[in-house]
Parts: C-alpha cells; structure tokens; sequence
C-alpha cells in the first residue's frame, strides 16, 4: 500500500496554517483526514424508482424512528402527492427527514416515485463547509451532526446540492440542523438497515455495501436494459453518494438534478483554498517592498541629512 | 367446476413441462399439491394477516410466474442458466425457503461476499412477496392499495398516525411547516 | 448644531480646554459641549432622528420576537434560502464597503501618500464600523448566536472557507479597532495609549492588506461551495474571490466619497478647513482608484464569462439582467468616475460613488439572494426581515454619526496629540 497525503488533510495543513495554530493538526479534525474517496466498507442504499409504489411507509417508519413531529397528514394519506410550494413537489424540513414525491412521466402509464433524503456523500459538502468541524462521515457510510458545536451559520444548507440540511428555524434557544442520518445512533452503527430500507415492502431500498450496491445495479440494468437507463445516479455524482438511484425515466424527468458536478463540491473550491499560502507568504514581503520603493525619496533625504550631520 | 378447471391446468402445464423440458419434469409438482388458501403473517406488527388464496392464483397463472423453478419446471433465466442449466430440482417450494424474512441483517448481507454466489440481488421475502403480487396486480387490473390485501392493525395505525391516530386537522391548518 | 456652533465659539470641542483655559470634562464632551437640555432639543429638532426612532419603534419589537420565538418568526425560514438579507445585505454588502480601510491605510501609511491624510481617519473608522456591523448582522441571523467563538476556540473545522472568514475577520476587525484607538486616545487624552500603536502601524497596515485580500476574497469563495446552485453568470469558480476582492476596492472608495459627502454637507460645522479644503482634491483621487478598480473588474467579469463559455447564458432573461447590472453598477459608474476626474467635476464624481455603492450591494444581493437557486423558485424576504436588516443599518447610522460628531474623525485635534 502506498501511502500519499490525501487532499483533505493538505487543505487542511494549509490553512490552518492561515492561524498559525500548528496545534490544529493535532486536533481530534485530522481523525477524519483519510482517505477521501470514501470507506471501503461504508454501507449504501440502492433506490430502485421502478419498484417503489408510493405507498410512503419509509416516511412513516422515519418519523417514528426518529422521534419526529406528527405530521400533518396521515402517512396513508395519498393527496400529498400533489401538495406543490413555490412551484416545487415536497422536501424535507425539521419535521421530515425523507419525503416520497411522485412524478408522472409522458409516456408511462403509473406515476414514478422518488424518495427523497439525505445521500450520504462519500466527500460531503456539508462536512467540508463546515467551519465548526459539526459533521462527520463515518465508516459505516453516514453523514451524522453534531449540534452540540454547531453555531447554526448554515452554510451546510449553501453547501448541500441536494437541498437536505434543513434547519429548526422555529426554535430560539434549541435551533439545529435536521436530516437523516442513515438512523446512525439506533441502527447503522449496530449492521442494522435504516428504518426507511426494513419498512419497504417493495425492496425499493436494498441496504447492502456501497460497493455492492453499485454491482447489483449495474447487474439490474445489465439484466433489464429496456427497463432502467444505463445510470447509478450518485455512482459518481459530486464524487459519489451512499445513497444512489435506479429509473425508469431519465433522471431529469423525475426531479433529480443531472447537472451537479461529477466531482466533489469541495474541487470547486480549491482554487480559493490554493492561494490562500500564497498571499499569507508573498504579501508581506511584497507590500513591505512596496513601502520602501514608495518612501524612498524620504529615506534618501533622511540618510542625506544623517551623512551630514555625521560630518559636521 | 374448480376441479376440473384445475385439472384441466394441471394437465396442461404437466404437457407443456414435459414438452419443454425431458426428462427433468418427470416428477414436477402440481397446484393440488399445495394448501388452497394459504395464511401469510409476516408482517401481523402493523397488519392482519393475509388469507391468499392460493387456489385461485393457481387457476390464473401459471405456477412458475410466481414459483421459477421451484415447481418442477427448469430455470428459464439465462442469468440462472448460467449454472443451473443441469441443476435437478429445487428441493424446496415455500417462498421463504429462498426469500430470507431478514434480508439485510449483517450475517447475510456477508454471506453475499462469497465470490461463487450470483444469487446477490435477490429479494427478501417482504420484497419477493410485495415485487410479485404488486407487479401482477398492476398489470391486470387487480387490487393494488395496500390494505386492499391486508387492513392495518392498531400498531400500523399507530405508525403511520391514521384512523384513531390522525393528527387533528385543526393543528395543521396552514398547511404543513 | 450648525446654530450653536455659530453662537459659542467653544463649540465645536476640539481641544481639551475651553478657550477660558477650563478642561472639558468626559460628560461634556459626550453631549458636545451642550447642556442635556440642549442636547435633546437639537435632538428631536433634527427629522432625520425622527425618522430613526419610528425605524427603532418597529424593529426594536421585530427583533425580540426574533430572539424569543427564534428566526422562523421574523423570516420566512426557508430551507432552500438559507440566506437571507442579514447575511446577502449585511455581510456580504458591508464588508466590501468597508474595504475603505485597508484601502487608506495602504495608501497613506504604504505608499506614503501622505495628500490623503485628512481622509484616512474617516476610512478606518468606516472600515472598522462597517465590520463591526457586519458581525452584528451575523450575530442576528446565527442561530446559536451566544456560540460566535465556537469556530475560534471550541470546535474548529479549519479546512472550511468560512473559517478563513471567521479568523480574518476577527483579527481584522482587532487590527481596525487598533487603527482607530488613536483618535480615541487623542479624544480622552492618553497620549501614552496613541504613541504604543504608532509604533505598529506599518505592522497593522500590512496584516491589513493580507486579512482583507484574503476574506474579502473567501466571501466570495463562499459561493463556490454553491456551483449547481448559483446562477452561472454570478458564480465564477475560479474567479469568484478575485471577483469579490476586485470590487470590494472601488465599494470601499465609493463608501468613503459618499460617507465624506455626507458629513461634509450635514455636519459641516464638525469638519476643520483641512478636511473641508482637501476633500475636493482627494475625492478626485479616489474617484481616480475607482475607475481603475471598475474596469479591472469589469474585464476580470469578461474574462470569468469567456472562461466558462457563458456566452449563450448573456442571450437568455438572466443574462439581460446581468448585462443590466453590468451596465448600471460598473460601466455607468466607470465612465462616470473616468470623465469626472479628467473634468475636476466633484459632483459627478460623488454621484458616480453613490452608484458604485448601490451596484454593489445589488451585486452581493444578486449573488447570495436572487441568482441564487435560479433553477427552482426566487424568495421574497419577508417584511420583518427587511425592517430588522433597516433596524441594524439605522444602529449603524446612529453609531457612525455618534463617532464622526466627537472623536478627531474629520477634524484635528488641537491639543496635545
């Protein structure tokens, strides 16, 4: 095995150097500073769109296991498909943390419905935007919160391209993020499956390794190529996801964004992040330089006066 | 009526096995074999049970539409043929024989790390359940709503905050958060 | 004031000491040398108080019904819009109208431009406000305000963009407060206090340039964690912080044309004939920065469309609307600063500066608010959100006002310095 320096902890080296604080690196944050492709052994999801019935059991079993609000209406309440704010089908907030909404594809003649949560990036925007260190990936595959450090600043919110932090914004004194966790504290650290994955009825959420999933997709599709596109949404989608889909229908068609970057949202900012030694370093000398050129006729006079007195 | 409808298919699917597959059909099964109403209590947590009646399926289709090749008849995948083109018969017929009921508990989620096993997408018996029945249900015209097969129990009530649990309109009058 | 100055020839204070030789006291030259009495009656003479307390009336109450019932009751608590008008106006707008600091303390102190001194004070003290503010404005839209030095001391995360900002602009914000203490000093008398930060000014000027360069820039940066989501027209990934530290050069020269202008009308009576005599000439020069700055970042713009091959973007309703902002918040202002210095017309120049200052603001609203989720749907801020955010830039009015109208800002002290 070759061991190289991984991005993350360069990055990380690199600015924190920006404070001077060499102590950082000793800091419990260099933990998380391996390899950032991911763990070999975190666990996925395979969302298979053509399976799934709408019948919103994940929604139930997610609100129970997680102790969330009553919703406002019943989970076998089927209306809720066609619930439409700001133009846009339901998303998650601090009383949901997954939703099933229904798309109806010209062509087809049932619905598809796509189920909406957290996709447990593999190099997580949230993780990486996060300035109080308040996100973790762990080997298990999930992206959990802390909000014991959080400051609720949401640039999680910002970072997220799939639109999933969601904030406890009618709280004053208890405010934090909301989103699933892959039930990491009741289930995924034991080998359990998600709520969401063991109230499915279809199996339209097959729980299994990460790489696994991706193969049983890849077989699915192999095996049925008039069925699926020939796509794993989030095999590679901003650098790839725990979670990912199978469709029927192109993925655009039914609500899913296929234009995020094929690389992890942290590469866009990594030319920012690049100059920042740059500056630290040049500026000073080169600003100080500056001064001496700009205020060189005064020194010249200043010297020509001391050379002076000097003599008499 | 039903008796000789059933033998007539019996018959008929004996015939056309024989005519498909040789020598391997010599003792393949037949619907009368099997109990005609069948109780599925799976998921008594949240729902009654489920009286299937098997008989009647089995005048409708064909037994390997829901049984592959557990009945007699040979394996048709070519995914399947790839091994079991001269595999003799299934030793078992019951779906949860195959179906595990706790698909994704870690012992077998690592038993599917064995290199030699193709079987790793296989449904759970929730899923295979739901993944037949839906899909045909669908494709005829027959129920598909959930409590069209099974009518929720307390629990399931409890669960998905319906019938004696519904939340009270009155407190969700602006329309959700 | 404008009256009593022109009755009692003590008034404005200046110095220590009355003409008669008695000292002024602390008290007094809080109420600027009036009787309380006094005081409150030029006080509620003036309109534009008036205008401040119904401003205050409002949002006072908005803003403890944000802090009891927590921001879902003064915002529309958007989970697509996580930003809103405290951070999109009051961080992202004051902070690049407050580069005048840095900008002044590079030219007076570094390049020893010393024909700028009369105005230098004023762009600290606008620099130091402007941050000071900005944080407020955070401090209103953080959820877990009372945990403003997690990121410092208590959880760090230094691999974030926003750390960089949250550091750079701690320090900074140290750095200004250190750069405006002279006038302070000056003001209460401690000369010992002025002479120990002469001694680091050079030092301060320096970390100032390399603070600034760097969040101004990681403001920017910020967006880039957003590249699905922001319109690509407003988001540049490579460029975004040179874009964002280019155009904080001309809003914090604009800030200080337009601050000095201010003042310079309404509180003539507080500026001394340096000030007044040499503002002409230095509002020349600095209108002279800011058409430099204008057209670097209009062609640092071009570039940034060319490099991303964003062309088919300019023909779409978005990119008219860029073109519009293009068009009003850096060309006009452009050419209007460039004819105004080449003309010596002042007023043109002043007016060129009130556009700059808007286009940027409008430019930082567009960035963090309404090109932002341009795929989905555009948020309108709710009403008690735009009150409080007045409510802050009202605090930040009466402050500045506060500060200009005693401390040795836009006139020099007469006594011991």
């Amino acid at each position: 095995m070759k061991k190289t320096v991984s991005r993350r902890a360069f990055l990380k080296g690199g600015l924190a150097g920006t404070v001077a604080a060499t102590t950082l690196l000793n800091s419990k944050s260099s933990e998380a500073a391996g390899s950032f492709e991911g763990y070999p052994e975190g666990m996925g999801v395979l969302v298979d769109l053509t399976r799934c019935v709408g019948c919103r059991s994940c929604e139930a079993a997610c609100n129970l296991e997680q102790g969330l609000p009553e919703p406002a209406k019943p989970f076998d309440d089927y209306s809720v498909f066609d619930e439409i704010k700001h133009g846009e089908k339901r998303r998650t907030d601090e009383t949901r943390y997954t939703v099933v909404n229904s798309y109806d594809v010209p062509g087809m003649e049932h619905p598809l419905f796509r189920k909406v949560q957290c996709n447990h990036c593999q190099e997580p925007a949230c993780l990486t935007s996060c300035f109080v260190n308040a996100y973790t990936k762990t080997p298990e595959g999930a992206v959990i919160y802390n909000s014991k450090v959080c400051v609720g600043c949401r640039t999680c919110m910002v970072a997220c391209p799939f639109y999933i932090p969601t904030f406890k914004y009618s709280s004053a004194f208890d405010p934090k993020i909301m989103k699933c966790i892959f039930c990491y504290d009741t289930r995924l650290k034991d080998g359990l499956p998600p709520a969401c994955v063991e109230a499915c009825p279809q199996e339209a959420l097959t729980f299994g390794k990460r790489s696994d999933m991706i193969e049983a997709g890849r077989q699915r599709i192999k095996m049925n190529p008039d069925k699926y596109v020939d796509h794993i949404y989030g095999e590679h989608e901003v650098g790839g996801t725990a979670w990912m889909y199978l469709s029927s229908a192109p993925f655009d068609k039914v609500g899913f964004d296929t234009h995020v970057p094929k690389e992890p949202i942290l590469n866009s900012v990594k030319d920012f992040l690049s100059i920042v030694p740059m500056v630290l370093t040049i500026w000073p000398g080169l600003f100080v330089g500056f001064h001496l050129l700009a205020t060189r006729k005064d020194a010249a006079k200043k010297i020509e006066e001391e050379k002076k007195e000097v003599k008499s | 009526m039903r008796t000789r409808n059933k033998l007539l298919h019996c018959a008929l699917a004996l015939a056309i096995g024989t005519a498909l597959s040789g020598p391997f059909t010599a003792n393949a099964m037949d619907a009368s074999d099997a109990p005609d109403l069948i109780t599925i209590d799976s998921l008594t947590n949240l729902y009654g049970p489920v009286e299937f009646d098997h008989a009647m399926h089995a005048d409708l289709a064909d037994c390997a539409l829901c049984h592959h090749h557990t009945t007699g008849i040979p394996a048709q995948d070519p995914n399947c043929l790839r091994c079991h083109a001269t595999s003799g018969e299934a030793d078992t017929v019951a779906c949860a024989d195959c179906h595990t009921a706790d698909r994704f508990n870690k012992d077998y989620l690592e038993s599917l790390d064995d290199p030699m096993l193709y079987h790793v997408d296989k449904p759970g018996l929730k899923g295979a359940y739901h993944i037949n029945c839906i899909g045909c249900h669908v494709e005829v015209g027959a129920p598909s709503g959930c409590q069209d097969c099974h009518v929720m129990n307390d629990s399931g009530q409890q669960m998905f905050k319906t019938g004696d649990y519904a939340p009270d309109p009155q407190d969700h009058n602006n329309g959700g958060h | 004031m404008k009256i009593f100055s022109k009755q009692r020839p003590e008034i404005p204070i200046a110095d220590h000491v009355r003409p008669d030789g008695t000292a002024w006291s602390l008290k007094e030259k809080l109420f600027l040398g009036l009787t309380p009495g006094e005081y409150m009656q030029q006080f509620f003479r003036n309109p534009v108080n008036w205008l401040m307390i119904a401003v205050f009336a409002v949002g006072v109450p908005l803003l403890l019904q944000r802090y009891i019932y927590g921001l879902g009751a003064v915002t529309h608590g958007s989970n697509d819009y996580p930003w809103g008008l405290f951070l999109g106006f009051g961080l992202f707008g004051m902070v690049p109208l407050s580069a005048s600091g840095f900008m002044l303390g590079t030219t007076v102190e570094l390049f020893g431009r010393k024909d700028f001194k009369p105005i230098e004070r004023l762009a600290l003290l606008n620099g130091l406000l402007g941050y000071f503010f900005a944080v407020l404005f955070l401090e209103v839209d953080l959820g877990m305000p009372w945990r403003l030095p997690y990121p410092m001391f208590v959880s760090l995360g230094p691999a974030a963009v926003l750390f960089l900002v949250a550091w750079h602009v701690a320090t900074y914000l140290s750095v200004q407060v250190a750069e405006v203490l002279p006038a302070f000093f000056e003001w209460i008398g401690w000369l010992k206090g002025k002479r120990a930060i002469r001694k680091y000014v050079l030092a301060l000027t320096v970390a100032g340039i390399i603070l600034s360069t760097l969040h101004q820039g990681a403001l920017g940066a910020l967006f880039t964690y957003a590249p699905s989501k922001l319109h690509p027209l407003w988001l540049s990934v490579n460029f975004q912080w040179i874009h964002f530290f280019c155009s904080s050069i001309f809003a914090g020269l604009s800030m200080v044309i337009v601050a000095s202008t201010l003042i310079n009308r309404f509180a003539s009576w507080r500026c001394d004939d340096n000030f007044k005599n040499n503002l002409d000439y230095i509002t020349i020069g600095l209108g002279k920065g800011c058409s430099y700055a204008l057209i670097t970042y209009l062609v640092i713009k071009i570039v940034a469309v060319a490099h991303d091959q964003e062309w088919a973007y300019l023909l779409t309703g978005w990119g008219s609307y860029f073109i519009l902002e293009m068009v009003l918040a850096v060309i006009i202002p452009m050419f209007l600063f460039a004819i105004g210095c080449r003309n010596k017309q002042v007023g043109m120049i002043r007016f060129a500066a009130l556009l700059a200052v808007l286009g940027i603001v409008w430019n930082r609203l567009n960035t963090a608010l309404f090109c932002f989720n341009w795929q989905i749907y555009q948020e309108v801020p709710h009403w008690k959100e735009v009150w409080i955010t007045f409510t802050i830039f009202a605090l930040y009015f009466l402050t500045y006002r506060f500060i200009v109208y005693r401390l040795p800002i836009v006139y020099t002290w007469k006594g011991e310095k």
